[in-house]
């Protein structure tokens, strides 16, 4: 909207006596005029909101006497009461229980792995364990077979020193 | 729509124009009676409530068009502003006061309501449903019978898009009929501030109605 509607607005759409430069803008802005025709209509329908002009605001006797015994069942608005009842208070409400949430599953997961963990622990060293028990019982093969390995490297030895001296020989 | 709206100088309003409107709330007979209040002083508590039930009754009258309701309301309307008036800073008159804490009651309402009839609604197909959605004059229901009906049903979506504030000036404008003079007087602002929350509240409201008119 051009400035020259906007400046008077108001005057504008009141439909009183528009100043006449804005008479004539809205006569050749096509943007302006448009925009104006719909605040106009919005504005129509605001007034609906209006009690109609035979509506009696006519309470039943005794509304102070109702407000009052209202006052005094509600009682003072206390702290709480601003957390449940407002909507900010209420998501902070539901943040909070989120978080809380989030925390106990986390610990609940953490201290399961923690248990699992152990237990699989406990599970290694008995395996070792028992590797250990099974490796005394093969002990001795073992070493039968790191004997065997170094007679074999012996005797390669033994061979190319052989080989050595019969070639320095020819 | 003109994006660089807010850079402007908005409006042209005569130099005598904004001292003039400037009122003082806190030294008003009004004052001394809100202080009384906030004394907790019932008699005054009392001609507070007998100076403005009619006010508020045909202020809830006219959005909610529900003469049961509006008692109730307005019974809440009251309680609210026993309990609150310590917040009253004296900016505003008692009037403008009141009048925010109604209109927010009545969306208040209209909010409660709409979740319940989403309960209520759960529980029966969706043949009975829309049955009772055509049936009944809810505030936002999705076709009502009646043309007026569902443009107050527009209207009343329109306005929960834009701020406290801005509802509380428009409405006291279009509904009450005060002019931008009156208002600046009633709220503390000057008549230029006035002028550019009433444009920028319809300009929201243009928006939100071109944007709802899309979704449908």
């Amino acid at each position: 909207m051009h400035r020259e509607i906007r400046d008077h607005i108001e005057d504008v759409l009141r439909g009183g006596d528009t100043l006449k430069h804005a008479r004539e803008h809205l006569a050749q802005c096509d943007e302006c005029r448009t925009e104006v025709q719909g605040m106009q209509e919005q504005t129509e329908l605001i007034r609906e909101l209006r009690a109609p002009e035979d509506f009696a605001a006519d309470l039943r006797p005794g509304f102070y006497a109702r407000v009052m015994e209202r006052i005094e069942a509600e009682g003072p608005i206390s702290i709480w009461n601003l957390f449940i009842e407002s909507a900010f208070g209420r998501r902070i409400a539901v943040a909070s229980l989120a978080l809380a949430l989030l925390i106990g599953v986390y610990v609940v997961t953490s201290e399961r792995s923690a248990e699992d963990a152990t237990v699989a622990l406990q599970s290694q060293q008995q395996a070792t364990m028992e590797q250990t028990f099974v490796a005394g019982e093969d002990a001795p093969a073992r070493e039968i077979t790191r004997v065997d390995q170094s007679q074999t490297d012996q005797s390669s030895e033994d061979a190319v020193l052989a080989n050595l001296v019969t070639y320095r020989e020819q | 729509m003109d994006a660089s709206i807010t850079t402007l100088p908005f409006p042209a309003v005569g130099e005598g124009t904004r001292a003039r409107t400037r009122v003082d709330h806190k030294t008003s007979e009004e004052a001394a009676l809100v202080r009384r209040v906030q004394a907790r002083d019932e008699m005054a508590f009392r001609e507070v409530v007998e100076r403005y039930q009619s006010k508020v009754f045909s202020i809830i009258f006219g959005i909610l068009r529900n003469r049961n309701d509006a008692e109730d309301i307005a019974q809440q309307v009251f309680a609210k502003v026993y309990f609150s008036i310590k917040s009253f800073d004296f900016r505003s008159s008692l009037l403008t006061w009141v009048y925010k804490i109604t209109v927010n009651e009545c969306y208040d309402y209209l909010r409660k309501k709409r979740v319940r009839k989403l309960v209520y609604e759960s529980d029966f197909s969706r043949e009975d449903a829309q049955r009772m959605e055509a049936s009944e004059p809810a505030i936002d229901a999705g076709v009502p019978a009646d043309t007026r009906l569902a443009q107050r049903d527009l209207i009343l979506k329109l306005l929960s898009k834009v701020s406290e504030e801005e509802r509380t000036l428009i409405l006291m404008k279009e509904v009450e009929g005060h002019s931008v003079e009156e208002l600046a007087g009633m709220t503390g602002l000057n008549e230029n501030t006035i002028k550019v929350k009433l444009f920028r509240t319809r300009q929201k409201l243009l928006k939100a109605a071109g944007r709802l008119t899309r979704i449908r």
